[in-house]
């Protein structure tokens, strides 16, 4: 590779404890080149943007921009050296104005520090009209919907006129339209000589944008092309290795179990919750996987948490076996053999400093009990047995959660709920950062549990991955459902087309 | 360093380091090269007079070691000391049978601390600004009962007994201490509870979804605070056979955290070890001793004091 | 600045509490009581404003009082037993109180710690040195000894003017202490700060979102030193305030006074989750509680009873300010971090 390129890191690695994430690495971009970086989560492309942009210090390793060697680990050295990077976790702050945010860390000032409003204001306005978008630049920020808050860090990203633009998933929470406005800017930075590495899942884009194509896997680089020169399932076969990759051709290819005929084990009507959803009906049955699918932004988590009673609803009615329920803490609804797999398991879902074990009978817990004594014993054995059913790895009941991949963390999640032997099990988005083998295991095993009875509700965003498990699916755009169909009904070009239907007001 | 969890006893990956045994061990080497130095430090008569001295702060402070473990503080635990030994002084003064005046003060801590408690899980404010404007009001309340000055209680040698007495040869207020301690160590490892209470300090959230009632919990620990407080009081006036609400003044509740910190808690919760608290309550009984032995001015005391708080936190921080 | 939709409730409130205990209280409409409450409270004042800084930080400041002391018994040490020109002693004992304040800082920012034990902790070792140096203690004639450097003395002065304009016959009014003019000075520097400087923007951003504002390039150890350490250079000030009125200094100078700064810097809007308050409001805070705490007094309540009420204020302050911040809470509130 040229010396004189933009941005260029030898040798970069980093390790997490025991777990190595980045091995040696190498990775240069030209300019004038838009290069996509792919790989399952867990790859290593987060922690090598983040490396780029100075946000992490690498183990070992050096970073040169322009060909001359940048201090490392330091965000403020690498956007003097004109580096942008657009994180996939919100920078904003909540409390200060849209102007504020755009230019924080280098507001114009006059002599002193003194902040020159004026003049800033002057070039702000100038950048929303150079990108057709439209803000209240002195609201605070944090009273606006997550779209404008994403598009606020694209922009804010774009004022600093960088030479090298990092963009970690930077189209998750935008619509088709803001998508190809995206893809428009980023062609015509492109133009003025910019450097650009795109990070995505949606491998649409990285097929529609992108000049060259680097892949990562287990912290490495496994190939490095152009982007024209693979097709995508070549692709697919990069970032997940062969048989997986085949494996989970196999399993979306299985045909779909007929509809059950019998009651709905639970009915949802007219559910609404006054500015949020509207309307949301659907039934489950025994024995079936329902998907609930949709753009983000489409309310379904609300919808989830308000069965489960996390939240409440203001109309409608939830009938569980045919008798009408309204849990008002999640105490109750698990009472009722009713359990949620929440979508961030970090915040929302595990213990992360606490062993395995403790996780997975965390909410079993008083099955354990015997009197005012809990039984360790009983508890080994039913961790021993969940660790086998899964495949967790490694095969330690005492393991911190912490120190466990994310496909494995998923599982110790799943299996969780699995242990209440719930009626009703809802998932919200289960699969997102698990690599595709886990990604396997745990649709493996929610088959199984359909074939025992259970009633399954998957709200997932990965077309890929419903038509891969639902037996039926339901489309919610801005809170209401739009459709519903059984799955061998419909294909995913159409239910794109759903996404994006116009809601009647 | 060996973690009990429930699977059994097994080696917590990935493993601690030596940074976990520091501050420990070199309270053990201090204190050896202290007592190679002044053998006088391991005669019987001090080391059972070090354990009478920190069974006060160590009922309190074994406690604390759930409060802290759950992400929180208890900076109030002093007036109420305080607030205890002046009720059950003045109650017994008034002609109040024994066991009715204990009652009257354990039940104020324990109804403190809940009040505690219940602002914090409940209310969602902040453990540091509810008890210290606890502390203001409880201090402010023990005044107005008793002002400033000393009560003294004379003849009630039951009431005595708690603070001065003995049973199998060891002081009654260590064996509270020990009773104290071995209630919480059985919670900790044997009951639902133990695990709920790192669990709450861990994620809060995630423990609510599965299905716990966590603001009960953590109501429930900061009662046993209060309670602790309570029980530490009686202890104290019952030792000096005065109650007043001017005692378990400032440095009570640095003592305290001091030991629980020093036993390698973290404040951030989630993490915490009832047996380890008391090993940091021993060290800092037998560093006062010394330091005592030393005719080490108060002042300086406290500068150690506060030295040791920031070098043990700090140690800790570098292992993460 | 962002205008905040409860930022009028405050002077509201003000104005309520006064005009009821002027009603009520006897003695309390007079030019005497306002000149008592000024010079009573601006000390307190400008304590509250250095808490706030910390606060804004998404930190506290435990070892304000202990600071207090410090430099109230360096000012002491200084003039009564070096005897020390006054302007040296002044100088000297503020850079006492803002190497405190810079410790602070530094242990929070090098050992990472919690800001609530770290300055736990120095709140003990602070007043262990200020009992180590203490001048009373060494030479105990000192102790009834009072202060008369012309420099610090002048302090204590207060500004006639109701003699000034010529109306002293017409109206009694308060003299105006120099430590009121003192707060307004600072209230103003501050706030111009916060408001209009590149620093005060990165304080908000390190006190909004610390981590977005490192990725925005802002230095967040500097500015978090920065905050401890005004935080302490303002207690200096008002230690030497308090000092001056007092002509002399005691070890349990400031005792207690961190949970009135901190009661002040709430009432006064700043926000516990850091990001968000202003300067003015912790100075209205601290007068607020002034007003309530001398009303009481001459509707003769007992001090402990005001103790009482000064948590139970801190309590309801901060009850209703998350009340308020779970109601205007808007569409973002799902959103992921």
């Amino acid at each position: 590779m040229d010396d004189a390129l933009p941005i260029r890191a030898r040798a970069v690695t980093k390790t997490y404890g025991t777990q190595t994430v980045l091995q040696p690495t190498d990775f240069g971009v030209a300019a004038g080149e838009v290069r996509a970086l792919v790989g399952s989560n867990g790859a290593g492309k987060s922690t090598l943007m983040k490396i780029l942009a100075g946000a992490i210090v690498p183990d070992a390793g050096e970073v040169r921009v322009g060909g001359a060697s940048a201090p490392l680990g330091k965000p403020i050295e690498m956007l003097r050296r004109g580096v942008a990077c657009i994180y996939q976790h919100s920078n904003l702050l909540p409390e200060m104005s849209v102007l504020d945010n755009l230019y924080l860390g280098h507001f114009a000032a006059r002599r002193f520090g003194w902040l020159d409003r004026r003049r800033q204001r002057e070039q702000a306005q100038a950048l929303l009209a150079r990108h057709r978008v439209e803000l209240d630049l002195d609201g605070p920020v944090g009273n606006l919907p997550t779209v404008k808050q994403k598009q606020i860090e694209i922009l804010k990203a774009l004022a600093l006129d960088a030479r090298v633009l990092l963009m970690d998933e930077p189209t998750g929470w935008l619509s088709v339209a803001d998508v190809a406005r995206l893809h428009e800017t980023i062609r015509g930075l492109r133009a003025s000589g910019v450097a650009i590495v795109y990070t995505s899942h949606i491998l649409d884009d990285v097929f529609a944008v992108c000049d060259t194509v680097t892949v990562m896997r287990d912290g490495q680089v496994v190939a490095d092309a152009p982007i024209s020169a693979l097709t995508r399932e070549r692709l697919i076969e990069l970032m997940v290795g062969d048989t997986i990759a085949r494996q989970v051709e196999a399993v979306a290819q299985r045909p779909a179990p007929a509809a059950p005929q019998d009651a709905p084990r639970l009915r949802v009507t007219g559910l609404c919750r006054q500015g949020v959803f509207r309307h949301v009906g659907f039934d489950l049955h025994a024995g079936e996987i329902l998907c609930i699918t949709g753009l983000v932004g489409a309310k379904r988590t609300e919808v989830l948490q308000a069965i489960f009673g996390c939240d409440r609803f203001d109309a409608g009615a939830v009938e569980l076996d045919g008798r009408r329920v309204a849990f008002k803490s999640p105490r109750e609804a698990i009472a009722h053999g009713v359990g949620l797999v929440t979508e961030d398991r970090h915040r929302e879902g595990l213990l992360l400093n606490l062993p395995v074990a403790e996780n997975l009978i965390l909410a079993t817990l008083r099955r354990y009990c015997r009197g005012p004594l809990l039984q360790g014993a009983r508890v080994r054995e039913a961790a021993l047995r969940w660790i086998a059913a899964l495949n967790l790895r490694p095969p330690e009941p005492a393991m911190l959660v912490q120190a466990l991949s994310g496909g494995n963390q998923q599982k110790v999640l799943l299996g969780k709920w699995l242990d209440l032997r719930p009626r009703v099990l809802m998932l919200d988005e289960p699969t997102v950062g698990v690599d595709v083998g886990a990604k396997a295991e745990i649709y493996a095993a929610l088959r199984a549990e359909r074939s025992r009875g259970m009633a399954i509700l998957v709200v997932s965003s990965d077309l890929e991955e419903v038509m891969a498990i639902a037996d039926r699916i339901v489309v919610m755009a801005e809170g209401r459902v739009v459709r519903t169909c059984a799955a061998h009904d419909t294909s995913i070009p159409q239910l794109v087309r759903d996404f994006g239907a116009v809601v009647p007001a | 360093m060996n973690v009990h969890t429930l699977s059994g006893r097994q080696r917590a990956l990935p493993r601690a380091n030596w940074r976990t045994v520091a501050v420990p061990l070199a309270a053990v080497m201090a204190i050896a090269l202290f007592a190679w130095h002044q053998p006088a430090f391991l005669g019987a008569e001090n080391l059972i007079g070090i354990l009478r001295q920190v069974a006060i702060v160590g009922i309190m402070a074994t406690a604390m070691t759930f409060v802290i473990m759950t992400g929180g503080i208890d900076l109030s635990i002093g007036p109420v000391l305080a607030l205890s030994g002046l009720v059950a002084v003045l109650s017994l003064d008034a002609g109040v049978g024994l066991p009715l005046a204990l009652a009257i003060a354990l039940g104020l801590g324990l109804a403190i601390g809940l009040l505690n408690g219940s602002l914090i899980a409940f209310g969602q404010l902040p453990p540091i600004i509810v008890t210290l404007a606890m502390l203001s009001i409880v201090r402010g309340s023990a005044l107005l009962l008793g002002g400033p000055d000393l009560h003294a209680v004379r003849g009630q040698l039951a009431f005595s007994f708690i603070g001065t007495g003995s049973l199998v040869g060891l002081p009654f207020s260590v064996c509270l201490f020990a009773a104290v301690v071995a209630l919480f160590v059985f919670a900790q490892r044997r009951t639902p509870l133990g695990l709920l209470v790192a669990a709450i300090g861990d994620n809060e959230r995630a423990t609510w979804l599965s299905g716990h009632r966590t603001r009960l919990v953590t109501t429930l620990i900061y009662g046993l605070s209060g309670l602790s407080a309570a029980l530490a009081g009686l202890v104290l006036s019952s030792q000096v056979h005065t109650g007043s609400a001017t005692y378990g003044e400032f440095g009570t509740e640095l003592d305290v955290i001091a030991a629980v910190v020093l036993g390698g808690t973290q404040l951030v919760g989630g993490r915490g070890s009832v047996v380890r608290t008391v090993v940091g309550v021993l060290c800092l009984g037998a560093l006062n001793n010394a330091m005592n032995i030393l005719d080490v001015p108060i002042d300086l005391q406290l500068i150690a004091k506060g030295l040791i708080i920031a070098v043990a936190l700090g140690l800790g921080q570098l292992r993460s | 600045m962002i205008r905040r939709p409860g930022a009028a409730a405050l002077p509201a409130f003000f104005a309520l509490t006064v005009a009821f205990f002027c009603v009520f209280a006897p003695r309390f409409a007079t030019a005497r009581t306002f000149e008592d409450l000024l010079a009573g409270y601006s000390f307190v004042a400008i304590v509250a404003m250095g808490q706030a800084l910390p606060i804004l930080l998404r930190g506290i400041d435990l070892s304000v009082g202990a600071i207090v002391a410090l430099a109230g018994m360096v000012a002491f040490d200084l003039s009564l037993i070096a005897h020390l020109p006054g302007w040296a002693v002044l100088l000297l004992a503020l850079a006492a109180a803002t190497l405190a304040g810079a410790i602070n800082g530094l242990l929070i920012v090098g050992l990472r710690l919690q800001p609530f034990i770290a300055t736990l902790a120095t709140l003990a070792a602070y007043r262990g040195v200020v009992f180590a140096i203490s001048g009373r203690q060494r030479m105990p004639e000192l102790s009834t000894t009072p202060l008369d450097d012309p420099w610090i003395v002048s302090l204590d002065t207060s500004f006639d003017i109701g003699g000034a304009l010529g109306l002293s016959d017409a109206l009694a009014l308060p003299g105006i202490p120099l430590s009121f003019v003192v707060t307004l000075a600072i209230l103003l520097i501050l706030q111009l700060v916060l408001s209009c400087t590149r620093v005060g923007q990165a304080l908000m951003a390190v006190g909004g979102n610390a981590e977005a504002a490192r990725l925005a390039g802002i230095g967040v150890s500097r500015h978090v030193v920065l905050a401890y350490t005004l935080s302490g250079l303002c207690a200096g000030i008002a230690g030497l305030l308090l000092v001056a009125r007092l002509t002399t200094a005691t070890e349990s100078l400031g005792n207690g006074l961190e949970l009135t700064a901190i009661a002040a810097a709430v009432i006064g809007g700043v926000s516990l989750r850091g990001g968000a308050g202003s300067f003015w409001g912790p100075v209205l805070g601290a007068f607020l509680l002034g007003v309530v705490l001398m009303g009481l007094t001459l509707y003769g309540i007992s001090q402990f009873v005001q103790q009482i009420l000064t948590g139970a204020i801190l309590l309801a302050a901060v009850a209703h300010a998350r009340w308020f911040a779970q109601h205007r809470v808007g569409p973002a509130a799902a959103a992921p971090g």
